[in-house]
């Protein structure tokens, strides 16, 4: 395999240590090329097929093939990844050249995305997280599986051996173990064992995906045309047209979400938590501990009578994008019990249930008639919990070692009635983490004790101490 | 420079950390803040102007009238407002507070720092003013103080920078 073009860095590490520079697999131009194609093809399709008449519309659909073929083809000649030290380096471009360097430390989730098409050919895409772009920085499609399971295990130690006490020793010795001990990118590094913490049964799944309002629309639109139909005698096409589409709109959510979530199981492996989930589309994502910035516990109105919540997590750099809740999933459905387990795995040290949110002085009512029994913080030992939601109950969590900065904030009815908010800000836009309304005394001994915390917690994360903290040094 | 407490309800500044310094930001903000109001001002009552010369729509005038009213009230509290901006350089962390109606203070760690900004607009720099902002991985944070002299503004920056190296944390 030749090496795609792309200058070579200066200053980088000796010949020796740079590993060959590896492309994605050859099927890649024709996997995403087709999406491209189809595309060109239905935007040219029917007018196109009027105007040109069926040889000549042919003619063109084949040339827009061959043309997009063509430049996929060329993209992926000049499109190469490898591991330098502890970064990984894409190169990318044909006329305007990237060179992109990820440095494996910042690495906050790796997920392997496995399409239809893609498990068909036995490919997957490894997506890598980091802070900064409002979209996955580094999307490598595709990779034979085994490659990108491979490469994701490397990329996971090598994002880990940042971890170790000694981080400047780690600095200038793991590179080189690390690229001794793995080889090529296409050797094996064993797949550290994995524990399965809870599985979601997919009859659990569908239900609660039923129980979701967006159903509501479904009886509604195909009432009212047969009514219309009735009434008129009149069938309106472009009315029906417009009330399917809305339904098809309205329904897509929970629809979507028993596909992406079907077969959903979560687990701890040493370098993160694990999360497999997908009926067509398979992912699973490892997120390294220590990178879940927020965590959100919702306990909507009809799932009260099963006792279900759902939970989220919130990684830096995981966009929303497509169905932003699925992709943050933490657990799509299950009991409060579950919940209590699966979070207390995702933030060591923070038990569900042990919650109980002070609540707002009675004077909010003027502010906040209906929520004001719903609203309330609470800080435990690890974490900032806040409370609030009518219908569905919703509960942040923040851990203390997470929080970027603190806001206290009052406005002019808030300032009569004595009361001020209080935000922790969380990075990478997750849920908004907000005290409402509490007395301003409180208020303010609330935001102080905040920022200690918040201090004291990222000062123990930059010296740890096993003993004392055994739930760190665990995973 | 102390700011005294505002007399009167409690508020989330009177009460907040009384031991802290505040220093306050540079009086000739005023006047950039009046400049960039009146060109916002002149701005959209130019545009209604033209609107009413050209397509005689009569209302617009009284949106020009207004924007000039309320710009008008908010440049009556604009003295107090200013003045309630303050900042404070803690141990471990940057206080920042500011507004009238909406009192809002940010408590930013040094060590969650990500970068500082210094920007001087052409009004501000007409005055020989900068604005510093410290930015964490939050998009959140709000921590913004207009009004600084060049040299404060280099020194802040200077500060911020080191402190945060010292103790940078990440994410």
């Amino acid at each position: 395999m030749s090496e795609p073009g792309g200058p070579r860095e200066p200053g980088g590490p000796t010949a020796a240590e740079v590993e060959p520079r590896r492309r994605l697999h050859p099927l890649t131009p024709l996997l995403r090329g087709g999406r491209l194609a189809v595309l060109a093809v239905v935007a040219i399709s029917w007018q196109g097929y009027q105007n040109l008449g069926t040889q000549r519309w042919l003619l063109a659909v084949g040339a827009v093939a061959v043309l997009v073929l063509a430049g996929s083809v060329v993209s992926w000649l000049v499109t190469g990844y490898h591991v330098v030290g502890r970064e990984l380096r894409i190169y990318e471009g044909l006329i305007w050249r990237r060179t992109r360097a990820i440095p494996l430390e910042r690495l906050q989730s790796v997920e392997l995305v496995r399409g239809v098409l893609a498990r068909l050919f036995g490919l997957a895409e490894l997506r890598l997280e980091v802070v900064g772009a409002s979209k996955t920085e580094a999307p490598l499609a595709y990779l034979p599986v085994d490659e990108a399971t491979a490469l994701r295990e490397r990329l996971l130690a090598l994002a880990r051996s940042r971890r170790t006490p000694a981080p400047d020793v780690a600095e200038s010795g793991v590179a080189g173990t690390g690229v001794a001990r793995t080889g090529a990118a296409g050797s094996v590094v064993a797949e550290p064992p994995e524990r399965v913490i809870h599985t979601i049964a997919n009859r659990d799944l569908v239900i609660s995906q039923l129980l979701r309002p967006q159903w509501w629309a479904v009886p509604l639109a195909i009432g009212a045309p047969i009514y219309f139909f009735a009434s008129e005698a009149e069938l309106n096409f472009i009315a029906v047209a417009s009330m399917l589409t809305a339904v098809i709109g309205a329904v897509q959510a929970p629809v979507r979400a028993i596909l992406g979530d079907w077969r959903f199981t979560i687990g701890l492996a040493s370098d993160g938590l694990r999360v497999r989930r997908g009926l067509l589309e398979t992912r699973s994502q490892t997120v390294p501990p220590g990178r879940i910035q927020s965590v959100g516990v919702q306990w909507p109105l009809l799932w009260r009578g099963h006792g279900w919540v759902r939970a989220q997590m919130h990684v830096a750099g995981v966009s929303g994008g497509d169905g932003n809740e699925q992709r943050a999933g933490l657990l799509p459905v299950g009991t409060v019990p579950t919940a209590e387990r699966v979070i207390a795995e995702a933030l060591p040290g923070f038990a569900l249930t042990s919650v109980v949110v002070h609540p707002v002085p009675r004077r909010a009512r003027w502010l906040v008639p209906l929520r004001r029994r719903v609203l309330g913080h609470q800080l435990t030992d690890t974490a900032f919990v806040t409370r609030d939601g009518l219908l569905t109950r919703r509960l942040v969590i923040v851990p203390y070692g997470r929080i970027q900065s603190v806001r206290v904030r009052q406005g002019p009815l808030q300032r009569q009635l004595r009361v001020a908010s209080v935000w922790a800000d969380t990075a990478g836009g997750g849920l908004e983490a907000v005290a409402l309304h509490r007395d301003v005394a409180e208020a303010k001994a609330l935001a102080a004790d905040l920022a200690d915390r918040s201090r004291a917690a990222r000062s123990r994360a930059a010296h740890p101490n096993p003993s004392a903290h055994p739930t760190i040094a665990s995973i | 420079m102390a700011i005294a407490p505002y007399p009167g309800r409690v508020t989330v500044f009177t009460i907040w950390p009384d031991d802290v310094q505040w220093r306050r930001v540079s009086p000739k903000l005023f006047f950039i803040e009046l400049l960039s109001y009146l060109t916002g001002l002149a701005v959209v009552a130019g545009i209604c102007w033209a609107v009413w010369l050209i397509f005689e729509f009569g209302p617009a005038l009284f949106v020009a009238a207004a924007v000039a009213v309320l710009t008008l009230l908010r440049l009556a509290f604009l003295p107090r407002s200013l003045r309630s901006w303050g900042y404070a350089e803690r141990a471990d962390d940057l206080l920042v507070r500011h507004g009238l109606l909406y009192r809002r203070l940010s408590i930013v760690p040094y060590g969650r720092m990500q970068f500082v900004d210094v920007t001087a607009g052409p009004i501000e720099r007409l005055f020989g003013l900068a604005t510093v902002q410290l930015h964490t991985a939050a998009a959140a944070t709000d921590a913004k103080i207009p009004g600084l002299p060049p040299q404060e503004a280099a020194r802040l920056r200077d500060r911020l920078a080191a402190l945060g190296e010292a103790r940078a944390e990440g994410l």
